[in-house]
């Protein structure tokens, strides 16, 4: 919940009471009602929703490209190609209109052709920039003054064709980033308040005021309007004018701690944030179903997060449904259509994927040349790419490029992913998890998540796997290593406790014997093993356990070492029946025992008589 | 706790340990009772009188000084109940210092129970000990035997594969002649010895093979030893391409081994290889 300072709002108010005047940003309006906010709703005019595109209006993306200039790139998604590309030195994002793109270049706002690329007219901004909006025929921007006490912040409308100024409105307090729909611009005031104005007028039709949450953004897509914090969304309908989350249309979404950073729009007041930037890499996508009554709920039963290179899908409960990893580059800009997620990465390829399944819908390439894409804003609501879905590696596969991947800066995701993995059934699994212990380049922590996950999964299907991990020995002819065997034997220890075939235990026994009797097998591996011997059970295993017990029971190195003998006495009463017991009786009281190891012995057959 | 319950689990553990050699290619099988050659070396050694009792209650006791001079008198005995003694105490457990003269006395008897129980002290995490029992091991023929020690040449520890190598060499056991020349070629002084030991004239010219494979010095110094040994060959051929292939090995050690052999070779009558080794020399030092 973020509520405004209560000092900083009376601050506020008192500012407003001297300002006064005929903005519409004013000091006193007629906050959260309903029925003027039904009223302005009903006079806007949505694109149709879904499947909006049609006929003249195609599915477009715009893609901003580093260089020397840089350049705006349009590539049309209906046709499957680019429509233009021109040197344009974008410093924000791009607006798109009916027939018209507008952004701010250098210091101007330049609208361009949306089909041709070329310049219709441009304007030099009058101060410093906040965001813009378009709607079918008119562009919004805000922009601030300093000067004097206190900062003026300016909403200006133009004619979409012309450039003419139709009306600006100044506010003393910080507005945002603005969006714009069917004949309403939304701009979001003091982070407090949303004012609905008139796009025509710029007379304020309503004001929505945040009760218990700020509101620090606002987006629309074509089937509707949403505001909201970092903690949640709200829908833009007759009950968001109670401005309490528990009365009006208003969802949050459950995530992990590892994406908590992700959010669902920009935030309209960070100017970093009115161009295109780091953040538009860590988003969820999302898209509130418009027509459902009651708390907001999610298009197909949940949610995805764009996270750099990865997009990760869960539902409505947090549990992961899918992943997508992208290969070798990240994806800088992401949105939710409606039909598809869509992404573009910095090389310019366009991915497509499904919202309930992650599956590949479609892939493309912008074609941007040598430069790097900044960053992308898409016209595409409803587009739905042709053709079936692309084969790809899968949720497992991406997973698994996931944990593997070498950046740094992903570490928290890559634990994400492999406690992902843990639950799969996926009999590979194993073999993707043990890979990663292989690495040496795996970092330490994420080596011993990996090892808890062996453990947790019990996963019999794995044993394979397992054995072939704990078959490398170490040989100094051959220049090979045994590595991990702790983990694996407390993997395979852990199995004990499911219905293995006296096949398998047997050949997991022997598995184990082999590190058991190894010269060079360390210390806390020993003990790992030792107890995986005990958990699988069986004579063999116990003859393992009482012959190694006999061998070292007179060492002074390795029989006077206090967790060897804890393990190997606990193995031996779980395992190894009256044989075990009487040979641990035996142990206690012949005198060549090391002395910690016989009390051990002692005070366990003691405790079982 | 009954003596055949603890040597049946270490038994049970040989079997496994009859598993792990197996891993390497090399059928299992228990040694036949000595053989031959061990009965003769036993017919050599006159047996001692022991006192079997007294020294297996000693080997089993708590004075570790008294337990290795035990574990030695009762490897001088050729009876079945000081042999049964060793094993019983190898198979109970005997520590680092009594371990290791036990190990040595039951293989100066081989018998067909043995293997399983030095398989065991084979792998043991006291190096000490493992040089024991593959020293032991050198004494069993069987190819269970031949595998435990063509495994220690694999040990992390040098002075392991040193013990590993002398016991195939006291064998006069090519097993794992590849594993012993890839040490030679590492330069370890005990593989680089082995293996001139071992060598016969088809190991020899497969060494020659190896000029520019191997490192230059160690395999210089192998082909000299083996020209050294008075019983590698009666063919002035076959130590001829030795001295061919030693000529065209660029190390020190070459010229070295050229030389060690000129001045252990009579000139007359004159042979061919001594010849050539002059030649060699001489073209060398002359820089011609």
């Amino acid at each position: 919940m973020r509520r405004l300072a209560s000092t900083a709002v009376l601050a506020l108010v008192g500012t407003l009471a001297a300002c006064g005047g005929a903005s519409a940003f004013r000091l006193t309006s007629d906050d959260n009602n309903p029925e003027r906010l039904g009223e302005a709703l009903a006079q806007r005019q949505l694109g149709g929703g879904l499947g909006a595109i049609a006929g003249d209006h195609h599915a477009r993306v715009f893609a901003v490209v580093s260089g020397t200039p840089r350049k705006l790139v349009a590539y049309d998604l209906s046709q499957g190609s680019q429509a233009w590309t021109v040197d344009a030195d974008v410093q924000s994002r791009v607006v798109v209109g009916r027939d018209f793109v507008a952004a701010v270049e250098g210091s101007d706002l330049v609208v361009r052709s949306q089909l041709s690329g070329d310049v219709r007219w441009k304007a030099p901004l009058p101060d410093a920039f906040v965001g813009l909006s378009a709607d079918e025929d008119r562009v919004f921007v805000v922009t601030h003054t300093e000067g004097g006490a206190k900062a003026t912040y300016w909403l200006t409308a133009y004619g979409a064709g012309s450039g003419e100024t139709l009306w600006k409105a100044d506010a003393p307090g910080q507005l945002g980033a603005p969006a714009a729909q069917g004949g309403l611009v939304f701009s979001p005031f003091v982070k407090q308040w949303l004012s609905v104005l008139d796009a025509r007028t710029g007379a304020q039709l309503t004001r929505i005021r945040g009760i218990d949450e700020e509101i620090s953004f606002v987006r629309t897509t074509s089937d509707g309007t949403w505001f909201g914090s970092t903690d949640g969304a709200f829908r833009l309908d007759e009950r968001a004018a109670s401005g309490r989350r528990a009365d009006a249309t208003y969802g949050k979404v459950k995530l992990p701690p590892q994406l908590a950073k992700a959010t669902f729009a920009p935030d309209a007041y960070d100017p970093v944030q009115a161009g295109y930037s780091a953040s538009d890499r860590v988003r969820i996508l999302w898209r509130g179903d418009a027509r459902a009554e009651g708390p907001l709920t999610f298009v197909d039963g949940g949610v995805a997060v764009h996270y750099f290179r990865f997009v990760l899908g869960y539902d409505n409960a947090g549990t992961l449904r899918w992943a997508y990893s992208h290969p070798r580059v990240e994806l800088v800009a992401s949105e939710h259509l409606g039909t598809v997620l869509a992404a573009v990465s910095q090389t310019g390829e366009l991915v497509a994927l499904d919202p309930a399944t992650g599956g590949v819908r479609h892939q493309a390439a912008l074609d941007v040349g040598t430069g790097r894409v900044l960053g992308a804003t898409f016209d595409a609501d409803g587009w739905a790419p042709p053709g079936p879905t692309i084969e790809s590696g899968g949720t497992v596969a991406a997973l698994v490029s996931i944990a593997r991947d070498r950046d740094s800066r992903f570490d928290q995701i890559k634990e994400l992913a492999i406690a992902a993995l843990a639950k799969l059934p996926d009999a590979n699994v194993t073999a993707d998890l043990l890979a990663l212990l292989d690495d040496p380049r795996t970092p330490t922590k994420l080596k011993d998540l990996v090892g808890d996950v062996l453990v947790a999964r019990k996963d019999p299907a794995g044993l394979p796997a397992l054995l072939t991990g704990l078959a490398k020995r170490t040989d100094y002819v051959d220049g090979t290593q045994a590595s991990d065997v702790g983990v694996l034997a407390r993997a395979v220890g852990a199995l004990g406790e499911t219905n293995l075939d006296a096949g398998a235990r047997s050949t997991a026994v022997g598995a184990l014997a082999a590190h058991l009797r190894a010269p060079g097998t360390p210390l806390t591996d020993l003990v790992d093993v030792i107890a995986a011997l005990g958990a699988l059970g069986g004579h063999d295993a116990a003859d393992a356990l009482r012959a190694h017990l006999m061998l070292y029971r007179v060492d002074a190195d390795l029989g006077a070492t206090p967790e060897w003998g804890a393990a190997l006495v606990a193995a031996l009463l779980r395992c190894a029946g009256p044989e075990g017991r009487e040979t641990l009786r035996y142990v206690s009281v012949e005198p060549r025992t090391t002395p910690s190891l016989a009390a051990l012995a002692a005070a366990a057959v003691k405790s079982r008589n | 706790m009954s003596k055949y319950v603890t040597r049946k689990v270490f038994a049970g553990s040989g079997v496994l340990a009859a598993v792990w050699a197996g891993a390497l290619g090399m059928a299992v099988a228990q040694p036949t009772a000595g053989g031959p050659k061990a009965a003769k070396a036993a017919k050599a050694a006159k047996p001692a009188k022991v006192d079997v009792v007294a020294a297996s209650a000693a080997l089993v006791g708590t004075d570790a000084k008294a337990a290795a001079q035990a574990a030695t008198d009762l490897g001088t005995s050729d009876t079945t109940a000081a042999h049964e003694a060793l094993l019983n105490g190898l198979a109970g457990g005997l520590a680092a210092g009594v371990a290791e003269p036990a190990l040595a006395a039951v293989a100066m008897h081989p018998g067909p129970a043995d293997v399983a129980t030095l398989a065991v002290y084979a792998g043991h995490r006291d190096a000490d000990i493992r040089i024991a029992a593959l020293t032991a091991l050198s004494a069993y023929p069987a190819p269970g035997a031949r595998a435990l020690l063509v495994a220690g040449l694999g040990d992390a520890v040098e002075p392991v594969r040193a013990a590993a190598i002398d016991a195939l060499v006291r064998a006069k056991s090519k097993a794992g002649i590849d594993r012993m020349i890839a040490l030679l070629g590492k330069n370890e002084d005990a593989a680089i010895a082995g293996v001139a030991a071992l060598a016969d004239v088809d190991l020899a010219r497969k060494l020659a093979d190896q000029i520019g494979k191997l490192a230059d010095a160690p395999l210089a110094v192998c082909l000299g030893k083996i020209l050294l040994r008075a019983d590698f060959t009666t063919s002035d051929d076959a130590r001829l391409q030795i001295v061919t292939a030693l000529g065209k090995i660029p190390a020190s050690e070459a010229l070295a081994a050229l030389g060690d052999y000129i001045e252990a070779t009579p000139p007359k009558p004159p042979r061919p290889s001594r010849k050539e080794a002059e030649a060699v020399l001489s073209a060398r030092m002359g820089g011609g």
